[in-house]
């Protein structure tokens, strides 16, 4: 049984199992190509607005679908009048769960009423009916022609109240997701008698949502019996199992195609309810229908990281030696879905050394939209908890909060069962070279020295993290192509949702190729003509390709490298790549470019396949961080200036220096908003709705919000025991220990603690008050 | 996505009133705060009346008096920029430079500023609120983080704009053409409270439309600020702020105004803190205890009670910083 | 200068051909004609008001990256609508709708404004500039040609809107400080977080600018 943080989240279906690969497969020592900074092979494209995502496209007599969707957070729908919408000039097809039986609905009729068209409304932004029509406005005028009857019921929106008496039931069964799952090792009432000190304190974080930059949507199309949809999406393949599900089909029938995308972050991990809407009035219309969610519903109805109340209590003794660790957290997923808690617990367990732990996690269900994976589920909040509880007590014991942390690396998982060894783990090297590179101790010291007399006033803080994911795996194939003039082509299934993936990929085959990444033509994300790939989340994207690009390379190489060596009659272990060309290393005037190779012309291409081997047994690979940051605090107005940020990340090998950097700072902004600005807000007491769902209301970080110092410091060590190109993930672990390094750096500054997200002037001239009332 | 409308480019003032007569006209200027209004279906609008073509609306001019007239359609960035303003109306630059971000400073109007619609996520919402013929305000008892703590009756909205307050502070005559010919109304009696009408929030009539705005030469002495405490750093609206307009001997306070946004429906003038500080020279205790005077009435709903602290904080600092400018 | 008339009956002018509204709105790209480099249009003497019927489609010429473009368009469509969805000028995207992002910035006489919150019909008689419009022929300009160096972006979806946004701050201010980069990319939201290297992807275009590697 494997444990919770290694069940990855996005594959679905029996545990994935690798055929037997060909070649030996050794590390990488030096790189020429990996590892450089390199600008993104499709950089043109997005540059010049010739890049075209799912939202761009359109097809000759394409129509525009669009959802009507409950604006009550609970409520039956007991009747659809949809006879004026249809009757509208540029209205061409309206269904919903009332809509009787006709030619194209009929074999999905049960599934449109029990599923897609749910006539039990558990959350606000439940799609009820949809439209397609001549263009996006007209779509809209037919959803107000549209007259629902709703049976309007009691709701519960604030997970804290949800399991109170009386409380309003999302399920009849009650609001508990399932039972509370708890996990145990040592004995925490023992970690806390030998502690010197315990604390005990109450964090919560708010809701987040996703809102990448293009809203969900799709474009579907069929030709016959057979479906294409381009769909927004970080994995082909998981929508194309979704749909084809939803929709009775044969995954063979199924096309998806996912180019470029307009971001994701785990909220486009699945088929949306949009995207069988369009496949059915595609079907309905007989033509091609664009769906693209407004923003609005992407706040409603595609998912969030849900809110997390957590408790935290935590013994220490005077050495710095942490004695035991107890949490509670709660949280929901909304009216769907178990995810309201998960992996809240995973840095409390796994993070430092401890003997004695003891969590438990609650999942509750209030009537609010469901949950989705976003960016390291879990790990922010817990971080959130832990990293203000490791400041506190590095102050109530008097130690340097790095030299506390420093004190207390494990180099094993102690979290997971059996406790396996990390294949690396940098966190040391994270902290120490962090605190080196931001001048922390120098800093500190000189703000501590210099004295926090006036109102506006400075502080450091650091905060660290892993993810219990970022090692990728199996299933993965990836096919490379050699054509008889020696171009070379890559296909694989994998998105590229801005990560850089391609670019990597491109670098990876051309390091093992001897070509430039810019001869690596790339085919990628397209269920009918590439190969599987699970979905691009969860930092796993480029330490499950990678090591399966190279493999492939590995392939293609071995069999050109047979072919040159007959030619040549030389011994193939004397052959290299380089340049294009086939050279003896022993006599390295001997060279014959690939074009010329007289077998390759006779057999057009070669073609070589890669399959992602599994991770090692027994062990456990993880990313590492430490953030680090300076702030400036206002404490009339409670405004905070982040004055400059540092992130130190093991992530094994670095890929692609610049787009490493880029993902580090790209984690640090999102932390920002998330520790400082965003949060859903629900009308808790009155109506359930979400007040603000538009990015006016609902704040991301802006450009000024930001410091533009940045520094990034790669911990570049390869983890070449957990994969051929000895790389980890950095997508999900730049954004987690960045808002309480934030919290920190504030209480630094103040002598505040924010317990709860996010810390707007708001919240912190509220909380300095408070405590001026204390004193 | 907005609901059809019937589009009007006026060619002239008078062409616009006519045209704005008929039931469910809306006047366009720059269109940011109208078209954000359609979106969201806060009020039915069957004719949209364009004023942009009107380039006798346009233009920042000194006046025979000393002062400066802002033609209403002039862009909220060229009033932030514009030299003029710098010099005699700083606090006034200063507001126009913080509204909302520069693409909407490119677009919005000086008119449409002062003119905006609530930012109430009620009634921006799915929600039939008092403002818009219900019988309720949702922020009593609901989501009052952005809402007012002073003066409101029925409604407790926040009014949204950063220039009024400064416009205010300046003692600014609003210049109004109507079908009946033109009217001025000095700014203080331009906004209309939630006690007296919960329905409207300035005293343009349907037809109307404001043409310019007029400053009055700076007194000697006068110096202005206008700061804005925001939940991010760009595209935000006031948490709470504050414009200053004082007349000023060294530290020594001989009058003007203290105005708040981000506190009231209305641009609110504090005329507590302007109590305080008259005669007075500013330090830290004067301004404490001006601070303290400004919220002294302030009842808070349910989720602004930061408000109170923040304004404090807000003015305290600014009057320290204006007395040492 | 826009015409009256009822979409199906649209009359056939000088060398245009004449569209059914069914035929223009099922057939995107070709219900826009471009008229090859129209110059600079000078300030037009100023009509009788117009008035466009909330049910007719309308005529109107619009002037992007140097073209002139006829569409026929209904007034409530706007202009980030009317060049994604019906001249396929879809460089410019759409994030919000509603004024909230910045991916939509276009260059409205040469200042960076919300095409998704601008009328079409507002902006007949302006020069509108997309991200197509710096490029020079399929040479990118030198605020693209930055983007792509720094790594100003991820997923790409607001780069356009991003890059709009550093074209019309060069224009007004060929050499900003990195204060006034900040304050003027502030209305352009980046969910991926990569402001960092837009403001030092800006810092270099204008470098790029003033060393001028290709002016748009």
């Amino acid at each position: 049984m494997r444990s919770e943080p290694d069940r990855p989240y996005w594959v679905e279906g029996e545990p994935p199992e690798t055929p037997q690969q060909q070649v030996q497969q050794e590390p990488w020592g030096e790189t020429k190509v990996v590892g450089k900074p390199h600008a993104r092979v499709d950089g043109y494209e997005r540059v010049s607005g010739s890049a075209v995502y799912p939202a761009d496209i359109t097809l000759p007599r394409m129509l525009y679908g669009a959802i009507l969707r409950s604006p009550h957070p609970h409520a039956t729908v007991t009747g659809v009048d949809t006879s004026a919408a249809e009757q509208m000039p540029g209205v061409h097809a309206v269904i919903s769960a009332f809509t009787p039986d006709d030619e194209a609905t009929r074999p999905h009729s049960e599934f449109i009423r029990s599923q897609l068209f749910n006539p039990t409304c558990r959350y606000e932004g439940e799609a009820v009916a949809a439209v397609a029509a001549d263009d996006p406005y007209v779509a809209h005028d037919a959803l107000r022609a549209i007259d629902v009857e709703y049976e309007v019921h009691p709701f519960v929106a604030d997970e804290r109240k949800a399991l109170e008496p009386g409380a309003p039931l999302v399920y009849e069964r009650g609001n508990l997701g399932r039972e509370p799952r708890t996990y145990e090792r040592g004995d925490v009432a023992r970690g806390f008698a030998e502690a010197d000190v315990v604390l005990e304190e109450e964090y919560r974080c708010e809701c987040e949502i996703h809102t990448p930059m293009e809203a969900h949507g799709c474009v579907a199309k069929w030709d016959g019996d057979s479906l294409t949809v381009w769909e927004s999406t970080q994995g082909v393949y998981n929508v194309q199992t979704g749909v084809a599900a939803a929709l009775g089909m044969p995954l063979s029938k199924v096309r998806i195609i996912g180019h470029y995308m307009g971001g994701g972050f785990g909220a486009k991990l699945q088929a949306g309810k949009y995207t069988t809407a369009a496949a059915l009035l595609a079907k309905k219309t007989a033509r091609p229908i664009k769906i693209t969610l407004t923003r609005e519903e992407t706040y409603l109805a595609v998912g969030n990281r849900p809110p997390a109340n957590m408790r935290l209590k935590a013994g220490v003794k005077r050495d710095g030696t942490i004695t035991a660790f107890e949490f509670a957290g709660s949280g929901t997923g909304g009216a769907y879905g178990t995810g309201g808690a998960s992996s809240l617990d995973w840095v409390v367990r796994d993070l430092y050394l401890c003997p004695n732990v003891k969590t438990e996690l609650t999942d509750i269900y209030i009537n609010a939209g469901p949950s989705r994976p976003f960016r390291a589920p879990g790990h922010p909040q817990g971080a959130w908890a832990l990293e203000q509880m490791m400041d506190a007590l590095a102050a109530a014991i008097q130690m340097d909060p790095v030299e506390l942390r420093l004190k207390n690396i494990p180099s094993v998982s102690q979290g997971r069962e059996g406790a396996p060894p990390y294949t690396t783990t940098g966190l040391s090297q994270c902290l120490e070279d962090g605190s080196t590179a931001f001048r922390w101790r120098e800093t500190k010291q000189q703000i501590e020295r210099a004295g926090n007399g006036g109102h506006i006033r400075r502080g450091v803080g650091v905060a660290a993290g892993l993810w219990s994911g970022g090692a990728g795996g199996p299933p993965c194939t990836v096919i490379i192509k050699v054509f008889s003039d020696g171009s070379i082509n890559l296909n694989m299934g994998a998105s590229d949702i801005g990560t850089g993936t391609k670019t990597i990929m491109a670098m990876v085959a051309a390091e093992e190729l001897g070509v430039a990444p810019e001869a690596i033509q790339i085919e990628h994300a397209d269920t009918g003509t590439t190969q599987y790939a699970s979905a691009s989340g969860g930092s796993k994207t480029v330490p499950t390709e990678s090591p399966t690009v190279r493999a492939a390379a590995i392939d293609v190489k071995r069999q050109l490298l047979a072919l040159a060596a007959d030619e040549l009659e030389v011994a193939v272990s004397d052959l290299t790549l380089s340049d294009g060309k086939v050279v003896n290393t022993t006599d390295p005037s001997q060279e014959v470019e690939i074009s010329r190779l007289r077998s390759l012309q006779r057999r057009r291409s070669i073609t070589g396949i890669g399959y992602r081997a599994p991770n090692p047994a027994d062990k456990a690979t993880c990313p590492f961080a430490a953030h680090f940051c300076e702030v400036e605090v206002n404490t009339r107005t409670g405004e905070v200036k982040i004055v400059r940020f540092l992130g130190a990340h093991d992530s094994g090998r670095v890929m692609n220096r610049l787009t490493y950097q880029n993902q580090v700072f790209g984690g640090i902004t999102m932390g920002i908003g998330y520790g400082m600005t965003e949060r859903r807000i629900l009308d808790v007491d009155q109506t359930g709705k979400m007040v603000n769902k538009n990015w006016h209301d609902y704040k991301l970080a802006t450009a000024l919000d930001v410091p533009a110092d940045m520094t990034c410091v790669p911990i570049d060590v390869a983890d070449d025991e957990a994969n051929i190109a000895g790389c980890k993930g950095i997508g999900e672990p730049a954004t987690i220990p960045t808002a309480p390094a934030v919290a920190n750096a504030i209480h630094h500054a103040t002598g505040v603690r924010v317990a709860n997200t996010p810390i707007d002037p708001s919240m912190l001239v509220q909380a300095i008050a408070t405590a001026r009332e204390g004193d | 996505m907005i609901p059809r409308f019937t589009y009007v480019r006026a060619t002239s003032l008078d062409e616009a009133m006519t045209q704005l007569s008929s039931d469910g006209a809306r006047v366009h200027a720059g269109g940011s705060d109208l078209l954000g209004c359609l979106r969201d279906e806060v009020f039915e609008c069957g004719k949209v009346v364009s004023i942009a073509g009107l380039t006798e609306l346009k233009g920042i001019t000194r006046t025979q008096e000393g002062g400066v007239r802002i033609g209403a359609l002039t862009k909220v960035a060229e009033v932030a920029g514009n030299p003029l303003v710098q010099e005699l109306y700083p606090g006034l630059s200063q507001a126009a430079s913080e509204v909302a971000s520069p693409q909407l400073r490119n677009q919005g109007t000086i008119g449409g500023n002062i003119c905006q619609k609530p930012r109430c996520w009620y009634y921006r919402g799915e929600f039939h609120c008092l403002r818009k013929g219900g019988n309720t305000c949702y922020a009593l008892a609901g989501e009052s983080q952005y809402h007012c703590i002073l003066g409101g009756h029925g409604c407790y909205i926040v009014h949204p704009s950063d220039t009024a307050p400064a416009f205010l502070a300046f003692d600014a005559v609003v210049h109004i053409a109507g079908p009946r010919g033109r009217r001025t109304v000095p700014i203080d009696a331009f906004y209309v409270a939630p006690r007296d009408n919960a329905q409207r929030e300035t005293v343009l009539e349907a037809n109307e439309i404001v043409t310019e705005l007029i400053l009055p030469q700076p007194a000697s002495g006068q110096r202005s600020s206008y700061r804005k405490v925001r939940a991010r750093g760009a595209w935000d609206f006031a948490l709470a702020g504050v414009a200053l307009a004082l007349r000023l001997d060294g530290d020594r306070v001989d009058g003007g105004r203290v105005v708040l946004s981000g506190a009231a429906p209305v641009p609110w003038r504090s005329q507590e803190t302007e109590r305080v500080i008259a005669g007075r020279r500013i330090d830290a205790a004067l301004a404490a205890e001006a601070a303290e005077a400004a919220v002294s009435n302030a009842t808070p709903l349910k989720r602004n009670g930061y408000k109170i602290p923040l304004f404090k904080g807000v003015i305290e600092e600014e009057l320290l910083k204006i007395a040492q400018a | 200068m826009a015409q009256n008339g009822k979409a199906g009956d649209e009359t056939p002018r000088g060398d245009q051909r004449g569209v059914s509204r069914r035929g223009f709105l099922t057939s995107v790209g070709t219900g826009a004609l471009s008229v090859a480099a129209a110059s600079k249009i000078a300030a037009q003497p100023l009509a009788p008001t117009e008035v466009l019927d909330a049910h007719e489609m309308s005529k109107i010429t619009l002037h992007i990256n140097g073209r002139s473009k006829e569409v026929l368009v209904e007034p409530r469509w706007s202009l980030a609508f009317v060049l994604r969805e019906k001249l396929g000028i879809t460089g410019t995207k759409i994030g919000c709708d509603r004024g909230e992002c910045g991916a939509c910035t276009v260059l409205i006489d040469g200042i960076p404004r919300y095409a998704c919150l601008t009328l079409a019909v507002e902006t007949e008689g302006a020069e509108i500039v997309t991200v197509e419009g710096l490029m020079n022929g399929e040479e990118i300009g030198p605020v693209q040609q930055a983007f792509v160096e720094q790594d100003a972006y991820q997923c790409g979806y607001c780069t356009s809107g991003q890059i709009m946004a550093a074209e019309g701050l060069l224009r007004a201010s060929p050499d900003p400080s990195l204060a006034e980069i900040q304050h003027n990319m502030s209305g352009n939201l980046c969910r991926c977080g990569t402001y960092p290297h837009i403001f030092a992807a800006t810092q270099r275009a204008a470098e790029l600018k003033r060393g001028g590697g290709g002016e748009s």
